[in-house]
């Protein structure tokens, strides 16, 4: 029981580490400000829920929402990215909103509010009995593929020249670099990446519905990134990590003390709280940027 | 002439920044722009490189014209500049900042994951170079240290090395040594004068002593038009000169 328990913390934490990592990539990195991760969130589970209910497999579903995922992603890229960098962050920010009404909307295909139920888990028969451990071994394989994708990613000449369009885009095309383009590729590969954290969501749950898909998922995702440590991959990860035992414990805080506010929100304006202290007091989070010695 | 302007107007609004300026550079050369503030030379350099588009007029690079190109595809054809604010990549390290500006690695992905041998071989070559560029500017000790921790002299060096490490055919500079002490401003436009042999400058200053010194050609520039041109000892007695810059 309190190992199920521990191996559920541990799945969410995957999950959501790998949604870190990937808002790392872009916003950490790039500073593209993606305030609206969960759009490719919810196209990953959406789109991977309906192929297997379709009778799809799992590698399918997960292949499928990665390929809706970078269509929208470039649809939002190629006339956002040539703007001013405010104009991506409204329409990203948007863009999840219009999704959850549409998945809320559009009950032929998604059931609306009701959510969809019974959605298929990869090779539950084969693990059935020990389904847990083999869904954390299978989260926790994805995120190491992620990590190392994203560490060789960022340690490249790739890595260096979107860390030169954070500080500087202008200055960055004097070198000859076409900055419009390396922005949409890594603003794409961000938002496969957020789909898959978003198909093993899904098909954890085996549950989905539009209510899942608030913008505070997204602010929640930032949060782990900055308090953990913006361009860092394994502060982000760490970010992961303290956010979601922090909302998993103070879910108990309210069986022992009696609170004055309501738990749900006590635990948005301490999150808030510590976001604001992060920014102020400890800008890099709790591990710092990694400094390269120019080895790839 | 590797470099052409011709008849290029600018305007900001009511503001004539640029009104029928033509010049030419010629190749292995280093000229010289002055002109009082607000005369229009960032203007020129921000046409030049395409960070500005022409009103009216053209600029050609080695015949091509490059009016209506964007600024990252001027730079290929082998344009550099600096900024006059020096502009450099402050979250990131001083040889980091060298390799950026070489034209010789490229961003691809797919070498990134299958051709990783190319990759390295050409970042182990890039270093090299920027090695010898940074001993030559004399802040080799300073290659792994942030860009943003070095004093603003060093800074200048940063990106006058950011721009040969480019190894482009012209290099537009806007005020390399402003704010910078005599001794290490002599010092720069020494080593701008040994790199003239495999490449043209076009030099913003202000210190017309310095240009006297090192330019093969000075343009001067007064609201918006070119004045007066020539070498150096014809423009130190010109009249329109002193007036420029003593009367106004
Ligand atoms: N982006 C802009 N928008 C509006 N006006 C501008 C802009 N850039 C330059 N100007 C104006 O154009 C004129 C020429 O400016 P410019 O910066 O080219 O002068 P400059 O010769 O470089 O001067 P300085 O020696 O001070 O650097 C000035 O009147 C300036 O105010
Ligand atoms: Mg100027």
């Amino acid at each position: 029981m309190i190992f199920d328990y521990l191996l559920d913390t541990l799945i969410y934490i995957g999950i959501y580490a790998i949604l870190a990592i990937s808002l790392n990539l872009e916003a950490g990195y790039t500073r593209l400000m993606n305030f609206g991760k969960v759009a490719f969130f919810a196209i990953g589970a959406y789109t991977s829920t309906l192929l297997s209910i379709a009778g799809m497999p799992f590698i399918v579903g997960l292949i499928g929402g990665i390929i809706l995922s970078a269509l929208l992603g470039l649809l939002i890229a190629l006339p956002t990215l040539r703007l001013r960098a405010d104009y991506l962050a409204i329409v990203t920010l948007a863009s999840g909103e219009i999704l959850r009404l549409f998945f809320l909307n559009e009950q032929w295909l998604t059931d609306g509010p009701m959510g969809i139920r019974g959605i298929p888990q990869p090779m539950y028969t084969v693990f059935e009995d020990n389904y847990i451990i083999f869904y954390a071994l299978l989260v926790y394989g994805i995120l190491l593929i992620c990590y190392i994708f994203a560490e060789k990613l960022i340690n490249s000449p790739f890595g260096r020249t979107l860390k030169a369009i954070r500080d500087d885009e202008d200055a960055v095309q004097v070198f000859g670099k076409n900055t419009f383009n390396l922005k949409i590729k890594v603003f794409v590969i961000s938002s496969c990446m957020a789909s898959i954290s978003g198909t093993l969501f899904a098909h954890y749950l085996a549950y989905i519905s539009p209510d899942m898909f608030f913008p505070s998922l997204t602010f929640s995702v930032w949060t782990m990134m900055v308090i953990g440590g913006t361009a860092n991959n394994m502060g982000v990860i760490m970010g992961a990590v303290m956010i979601q035992v922090f909302e998993r414990g103070t879910r108990f805080l309210k069986d022992f003390v009696s609170l004055p506010v309501e738990p749900y929100n006590l635990r948005i304006i301490i999150i808030g709280l510590l976001l604001i202290l992060f920014i102020l007091y400890r800008p890099d989070g709790m591990i710092k940027e990694k400094k390269s010695k120019g080895r790839l | 002439m590797i470099l052409q302007v011709q008849d290029v107007e600018k305007s900001f609004g009511g503001i004539k920044a640029l009104e029928g300026v033509s010049l030419g550079v010629e190749e292995n050369t280093i000229v010289g722009l002055i002109g009082p503030n607000g005369s229009g030379k960032t203007t020129l350099i921000n046409v030049i490189s395409g960070f500005l588009k022409v009103d009216t007029g053209r600029v050609y690079f080695e015949g091509k014209d490059i009016s209506s190109l964007l600024p990252f595809e001027i730079a290929r054809l082998g344009i550099c500049r600096t900024f006059q604010l020096t502009r450099i990549f402050r979250g990131l390290t001083v040889l980091e900042n060298m390799l950026i500006s070489s034209n010789m690695q490229k961003e691809g992905l797919w070498q990134l994951f299958f051709n990783r041998k190319k990759m390295i071989l050409q970042e182990k070559v890039d270093e090299r170079a920027a090695y010898e560029i940074l001993e030559f500017l004399e802040i080799n000790h300073l290659k792994h240290e942030y860009a943003h921790s070095l004093s603003g002299g060093q800074q200048k060096l940063l990106s006058l090395g950011m721009a040969l490490m480019a190894d482009p055919g012209i290099v537009l500079l806007d005020e390399p040594v402003a704010g910078v002490n005599p001794t290490l401003a002599n010092k720069i436009f020494e080593k701008v004068k040994l790199e003239k042999k495999k490449r043209t400058f076009l030099v913003v200053e202000h210190n017309i002593d310095i240009l006297m010194d090192f330019c093969d050609m000075i343009y001067v520039m007064n609201k918006g038009k070119i004045v007066a041109s020539g070498k150096p000892e014809e423009i130190q007695g010109n009249e329109t000169v002193i007036d420029v810059y003593l009367g106004g």
